[in-house]
């Protein structure tokens, strides 16, 4: 015990003769260095104490802005989401906008009442069979009427109207194996009969077994066709069939004008327009494909394309419709 | 050696505790004095010499932060852990009561040591304020008596 006293007693009277030594030689150098010293040493404390805090207390503030800008990332993030549906119904507004102004400037063939359908639904095993259109015998659709669409600023043919329902149609393609349609090549007087085959091709058949054929004319419907009006374009030849010796005619495969699976607006030929709509406006000759002389009749044409019709819900006669040159309709009208 | 790094630590810690408290956390300029508390416990725990060293150093580092009466602290918390260990011979300072009235009374014997030391060495008293007067020895008693709790709660001698 007497040790730590003494011990205790020398510790403080050096700590308390420095301290004093420091009270009263404030500004003399030794002491000056020392307090200098000592806050070198001591001072990053408060320095680093200070930064550490600065951190930790703006971390509650940084912590609300990290939860403020998820929140604001979170409704931005369904804004542009809302951003992006509303610029792809935009754009598909935009693309059908640009084929409505194509089609509208299309002149409609024939004495007919055009109605414009959208398509609404494929047959999704037969592709190339059929469709639905929604127009139906509330517009004035009925069987066997034409329907043509528009590709490259022209109308050309796709298929007839098979089943007529209240507010739709069921369209036959003419790529389906049951259609047919009175033809001829715009390079002579040869007649034929196209007819489908449940492909993305046509076959035209009963071309004069004489005659040189050659890929690229154009087919176009025949004055003789009892569905569809003369001088529509149906497709070009993509290939001319080896002549069959057995066969007393030849055939060629017709690349169809209408792209079965791009068809987005269709233009059925209506028999009559139902009461209260616009007339089609007067007649307006269409510039005619090149073709010299009468066609020849195609044989069976309106029994086979009638056939194939099978129509669904009522059957009707084939409407016969006039050879008569096709009148240009206004667009507005149509529509 | 693994003591002496602890007991450096806890050297850094107390300085870093005491600016931390009284930089933001002071009111009115009244904050519990962790260091003079700590140089309590410890003089009245380890004995005077541990006591002084300790209050030497963390006095210093109070003066540091002071423009004038450089070494004032530390001859205070030299002279509080002197007593401190000449009134632990006659007062159980083991237990936590006995301890906190100690502090209590060391924190005004500070006030009155720095009061007289400005006297002395700058020709006035310096009062720390009413503020000060009234709630800093109560702070440092409630400081002491919750270190003493974790001292004996880590088995310390």
């Amino acid at each position: 015990m007497q040790r730590e006293t003494r011990i205790a007693n020398f510790v403080l009277g050096a700590l308390s003769a420095l301290s004093l030594l420091l009270l009263s030689l404030p500004l003399s150098t030794p002491v000056r260095s020392f307090k200098a010293a000592t806050g070198y040493l001591l001072d990053p404390l408060a320095y680093h104490g200070e930064a550490g805090y600065a951190r930790l207390a703006g971390a509650p503030e940084r912590t609300r802005r990290l939860l403020q800008a998820d929140i604001e990332n979170e409704a931005l993030r369904a804004e542009l989401r809302q951003g992006q549906w509303v610029k792809t119904t935009v754009e598909a507004l935009s693309l059908e906008n640009e084929r409505l102004r194509r089609s509208l400037a299309l002149k409609a063939p024939g004495s007919r009442s055009p109605a414009w359908a959208h398509v609404m639904e494929r047959d999704p095993v037969h592709w190339y069979r059929s469709l639905v259109v929604d127009a139906g015998a509330d517009r004035g659709v009925s069987l066997n009427d034409p329907v043509l669409g528009p590709r490259g600023g022209q109308l050309v043919a796709v298929g007839r109207v098979v089943d007529v329902r209240e507010k739709t149609a069921i369209v036959l393609l003419l790529t389906d194996e049951g259609a047919s349609v009175a033809s001829y090549l715009s390079s002579g007087t040869l007649e034929g009969l196209v007819q489908g085959q449940d492909g993305p091709r046509l076959r035209m058949n009963y071309l004069n077994a004489e005659v040189q054929l050659s890929t690229g004319d154009s087919a176009y419907t025949s004055p003789t066709s009892a569905t569809f009006p003369p001088d529509v374009l149906i497709g070009r030849v993509a290939r001319v069939n080896p002549r069959d010796p057995f066969l007393t005619f030849q055939s060629v495969e017709i690349e169809p004008a209408a792209d079965a699976s791009s068809l987005q607006e269709l233009m059925i030929l209506r028999a009559k327009a139902p009461e209260g709509e616009a007339k089609p406006p007067a007649y307006v000759p269409p510039p005619a494909p090149q073709h010299a002389a009468a066609p020849e009749p195609a044989p069976a044409e309106v029994a086979v394309s009638t056939a194939a019709a099978k129509p669904r819900r009522r059957k009707a006669a084939p409407v016969e419709t006039p050879a008569a040159p096709a009148p240009a309709l206004d667009p507005e009208a149509a529509r | 050696m693994i003591s002496a790094l602890r007991g450096l630590i806890l050297f850094v810690l107390a300085m870093l505790g005491q600016w931390w408290w009284n930089t933001h956390f002071s009111y009115w300029g009244a904050a519990p004095q962790f260091l003079l508390a700590l140089t309590v416990l410890i003089a009245a725990r380890r004995g005077p010499v541990a006591g002084m060293l300790i209050g030497f150093g963390w006095g210093l580092y109070l003066d540091v932060a002071r423009a004038e009466l450089f070494g004032a602290s530390a001859l205070v918390l030299t002279l509080a852990a002197y007593f401190v260990g000449v009134a632990r011979r006659q007062i159980d300072l083991r237990a936590v009561g006995p301890l906190a009235a100690t502090t209590f009374l060391f924190t005004y014997a500070a006030f009155l040591g720095h009061g007289l030391l400005g006297l002395v060495f700058t020709k006035s008293f310096e009062s720390p304020g009413w503020m000060p007067l009234l709630l800093t020895p109560v702070l440092n008693a409630v400081a002491v008596t919750v270190a003493a709790v974790v001292w004996d709660a880590r088995g310390e001698r």
